[in-house]
């Protein structure tokens, strides 16, 4: 019968339904504005506000309370301007999440495209490599690697973007494999596209909407997790600032001034929110029609 | 498809619809005066994202009890959703005005209580895939028996045997055994007497088929049709039968109800339906069956245009657009009236007999 | 029936129906996978610690060792064999219980970590029974009206609760419980043998710290699960068509079918959640195998690491394993092999 045709009305699979396009539109707009003023406050703030230098601050001016003259957040107990700490905490934070979750996406990205395009062997090789590196307790390695190394940016940088490899090889791989039977594809191929061009023009602008989107989930991760390592004193060395470092060293005066917990507590907490509803709009997005 | 080939006797046409008692009635049924369901002036509305479609709009019919009725249309004619909308199982989205009278009393607005303890009970479904509808990780025993405590005071024992006894009135061979087994073990059409099980559990007057066939294949379909009617004769059910399948309900139904765009364009007895098309949609549909007697390699007749957006209907015929014999008079919308007796249809210019 | 055939027929068809059953050979499968895995992390482990640059036995000894003596210990040690040496020895020590002294104590590593996974494991234990036992209720109240207010705040609380760092959360419960109102103790653990009461207290705040983005988390995945089932499943149609209460549908149907995506989801945390013990036991100087992990980094304990990092993997890949048979045992669409 060709007028006719048997599906679901529509009774079934409306989903959930969604309030007015305007307040669709906040659940971008919000997280995406507080995320432009986070990092634009960490990396132009310095610049252009009149904010003093994180360290080598006067031990005479020590623990002054906020809105001090010159201070707008106070002074940690060695008298370093406490604003430009976090600004400038944020800014190693921010570069780190950012290079960690590029270099994985890159690379997780390639490997699970490459791995569920060609199949066979190497599908299997690649897979359970990555299986042996999602086994792995990532931080409890990270931590090893970071104190043998000596802690620093480019070696937090490293030893993250290893560990955050096989998530985006794993999605990655998982669209590739959903793409592969699309008609576009098997068109592309049987045009006789070579491999690599299929890859590049046919399969990346498909799966890279899910990349980034786990991209965005993995930056409050990424940086959740170099928070910890400066926390343990593995991350960024002090007296440079990190978020972490500044918990870990509000944490020793946490009785008496538990004030300087709060402000990297507080931007930590922001920055990676801002993140995650950002992520989880996105994918909300894309999953659902 | 004529109805010869289908081998159903017609139904004398000129009869009165409404007013015959049926063949199959209970004999406690008062028939004619007081029919089992009548739905007046049906219409559901659905909220979607700001924008509001009208999924069925003012759809009449009545069903004796013990009678089969068959209600036809294209995927997106509300056929489904207007059953669903009787039973209470569609989305908070969803919007129900008009009337509709079980018995002589009302389910519209009635509160999800008490609508509740109508589901199953008066009115039982069975839905289309059988695949879907029935829960993957749960034993068929404990979906059956479930179905028969909701309405009955029953410990397990007294539930279990007689989740067999339905199970043996749906001709499942070795009953006992399907009671334990998951419905993946089970065959499509196995699967959908299961679920007819189920639905028989607590004895409803009403058993309500949507698309129960579609998803089984030819065969199956119509073993389950054939069981159908037979539960529907032994038990004196009534049964309202949803399908885009014209020639499932000229073979099985008694009545049927060709919907469009949420409203009833044609009504009739199905024998008066196949031999006096009236309507051009339905001749349409009826047109797009492939025949034998067809020339060879002669392209299928189709219908051209789509299916009408639900969230702006145009004012009058909601056909014309795809119509081939619409004109301006279109505009304003045909009366759903009884042209000629029994016969009931929605056309300015309906297909007079032999076109 | 006769039996004279000496191999009964009926016998050797039950062993391969046992053996060719779809759960049995899917369990034989995957406890096959877990092998390689195990022993592949254990050689990247070995690989990335051998490639760190300094001398064992230079750090131990201290900078005011002579060369000789730092020969010595390097020989006794083993350190001056190739590495693929090592690791075989390593290896036949590993799988006979044997993980090696520690570097700087001499005292084998194994006996301390019986004791200290045992702090750890009772720490995840609780939280994770904090963590579902109230993430059930939440979610299945959250699902039962979908987008109304219990529902809306649960969803506001768990997106909130996901973006709070553990350290974070960890010291704001300190601040709070221990500092200001001091109900709890801020840091220090009772054993169990100094009764359940003193050891659940020192164990409250650290438990919390760990149970409470995972709470979020559960809430969210089980909401979600539930509701999608509620709103797109036909046979959630099918159960209200029945004319059963709501909480049946949600109950019976739809939160049966979530519960076995909730075991494995589970069972995959266990391995990150491992990792997130470290910075809390440090926090809370408890004495889990975290807290001895970082002792044995900052001291340069690489046998003592080398064994910690071991068996926080082999920790996860068999939660892992636990959860996939656990998923294969009880959802019958495995367990019949039709998937």
């Amino acid at each position: 019968m060709a007028v006719v045709e048997a599906a679901p009305t529509l009774v079934s699979g409306t989903g959930e339904e969604r309030s007015r396009s305007w307040l669709r539109a906040l659940e971008l707009i919000v997280p995406g504005a507080v995320l432009l003023l986070v990092v634009g406050a960490c990396f132009v703030g310095p610049l252009v506000l009149p904010v003093p230098s994180p360290v080598g601050g006067n031990i005479l001016e020590s623990n002054l309370p906020a809105f001090s003259a010159g201070h707008l957040l106070g002074t940690d107990p060695n008298g370093n301007d406490v604003l430009a700490r976090i600004l400038h905490g944020g800014q190693s934070s921010l570069t780190i999440a950012i290079a960690v979750n590029l270099l994985g996406l890159l690379a997780g990205g390639t490997l699970g495209a490459l791995s569920g395009y060609a199949g066979g062997v190497l599908d299997s090789v690649i897979m359970r490599v990555l299986d042996v590196l999602i086994a792995f307790p990532s931080l409890v390695l990270t931590l090893a690697v970071a104190q043998s190394l000596g802690p620093s940016q480019t070696n937090t940088i490293l030893a993250l973007a290893f560990f955050s490899v096989p998530a985006f090889a794993r999605i990655s791989r998982a669209a590739t494999l959903r793409l592969r039977e699309q008609p576009f594809m098997v068109a592309a191929r049987l045009c006789g596209t070579r491999g690599w061009r299929v890859l590049l023009r046919h399969l990346a602008p498909n799966i890279m909407p899910q990349l980034i989107t786990f991209g965005m989930l993995g930056m409050g991760i990424i940086i959740v997790i170099e928070g910890a390592l400066s926390f343990l004193g593995l991350g960024i060395p002090p007296p440079a600032p990190s978020w972490g470092n500044m918990i870990a060293q509000g944490q020793a005066s946490l009785s008496a001034t538990p004030i300087l917990v709060v402000w990297p507590c507080v931007a930590l907490f922001i920055t990676v929110l801002a993140f995650n509803l950002l992520g989880e709009t996105l994918r909300a997005r894309w999953s659902g029609r | 498809m004529s109805v010869e080939e289908t081998g159903y006797p017609p139904f004398p046409a000129g009869e009165t619809l409404l007013a015959r008692t049926p063949d199959r009635a209970r004999p406690d049924q008062g028939g004619a005066a007081e029919p089992l369901l009548e739905v007046t002036d049906l219409r559901v509305q659905f909220r979607r994202g700001g924008r509001r479609v009208n999924a069925v709009n003012g759809l009449s019919y009545r069903l004796p009890a013990g009678r089969m009725l068959a209600i036809i249309g294209e995927s997106g004619s509300g056929k489904s959703v207007s059953v669903r909308a009787l039973m209470g199982l569609l989305p908070e989205t969803a919007t129900i005005t008009g009337s509709a009278r079980f018995d002589g009393s009302e389910l519209v607005g009635l509160p999800e209580p008490e609508m509740r303890g109508r589901r199953g009970a008066d009115i039982a479904m069975v839905f289309q895939d059988p695949t879907r509808s029935l829960n993957p990780t749960m034993k068929i025993g404990l979906q059956i028996t479930e179905a028969v405590r909701a309405h009955a005071d029953m410990d397990r024992n007294a539930a279990r045997d007689r989740a067999i006894e339905l199970l043996q009135l749906v001709k499942l061979p070795v009953p006992e055994r399907r009671l334990v087994e998951y419905p993946h073990q089970l065959s499509g059409g196995m699967r959908q007497r299961v679920m007819i099980a189920i639905a028989l559990a607590a004895e409803p007057r009403l058993l309500i088929a949507d698309e129960a066939t579609t998803a089984l294949d030819v065969t199956t379909q119509a073993q389950i049709m054939e069981l159908l009617l037979e539960l529907q004769e032994r038990l004196g059910m009534a049964v309202l039968m949803i399908s885009h399948d014209l020639g499932l309900a000229a073979t099985y139904a008694e009545d049927v109800i060709v919907m469009y765009a949420g409203r009833a364009v044609e009504y009739a007895p199905a024998g008066t339906l196949f031999e006096h098309v009236r309507m051009p949609y339905t001749q349409a549909l009826l047109g797009a069956i492939p025949r034998l007697d067809r020339e060879p390699h002669a392209p299928m007749p189709s219908t051209p245009g789509q299916a009408p957006d639900l969230t702006a209907l145009p004012a009058g015929c909601p056909f014309a657009p795809r119509c081939t014999s619409a004109d301006e008079q279109c505009a304003d919308e045909p009366p759903f009236a009884e042209h000629e007796p029994g016969h009931w249809w929605a056309c300015w210019h309906p297909v007079r007999d032999g076109a | 029936m006769t039996t004279t055939a000496p191999p009964d027929p009926r016998e050797s068809r039950v062993l391969s129906r046992v053996l060719g059953s779809p759960s049995v050979r899917l369990i034989g499968k995957r406890v096959l996978m877990a092998v390689p895995i195990i022993l592949g992390v254990s050689i990247l482990t070995f690989w990335v610690l051998s490639l760190i640059p300094g001398n064992a036995a230079q750090q131990v000894l201290g900078p005011d060792a002579t060369a000789a003596q730092v020969r010595a210990l390097e020989q006794e040690l083993g350190l001056d064999q190739p590495a693929v040496t090592r690791y075989l020895d390593w290896l036949g020590g590993a799988v006979q219980g044997d993980l090696g002294n520690s570097l700087i104590s001499g005292q084998p590593v194994s006996g301390e970590l019986g004791s200290r996974l045992a702090v750890t494991g009772e720490l995840v234990g609780l939280a994770f029974v904090i963590s579902i036992g109230l993430a059930v209720p939440v979610a299945l109240l959250a699902a039962y009206k979908p987008n109304r207010l219990v529902d809306r705040i649960s969803m506001v609380v768990s997106i909130t609760g996901l973006s709070v760092a553990n350290y974070v959360l960890a010291l704001l419960l300190v601040l709070v419980f221990a500092v200001q109102m001091t109900v709890f103790p801020a840091i220090g653990f009772v054993p169990l043998s100094e009764g359940v009461g003193a050891n659940l207290h020192s164990l409250a705040l650290p438990a919390a710290a760990i149970a409470f983005p995972l709470f979020c988390f559960y809430t969210r995945f089980l909401r979600g699960d539930l509701v999608d089932q509620m709103q797109g499943e036909d046979y959630i149609v099918t159960a209200r068509a029945k004319g059963i209460g709501p909480w049946r549908v949600l109950l019976r149907h739809a939160f049966r079918n979530s519960s076995f995506g909730l075991i494995t989801v589970v069972g995959l945390n266990l391995g990150t959640l491992i990792g997130s013990t470290v910075i809390i036991e440090q926090i809370f100087a408890l004495p889990g195998i975290g807290q001895l992990l970082l002792q044995a980094i900052n001291t340069r304990d690489f046998i003592v690491v080398q064994a910690c990092v071991v068996v926080f993997a082999i920790i996860a890949v068999l939660a892992n394993l636990v959860a996939d048979l656990l998923y294969a045992v009880l959802d019958p669409r495995i367990r019949y092999g039709s998937r």
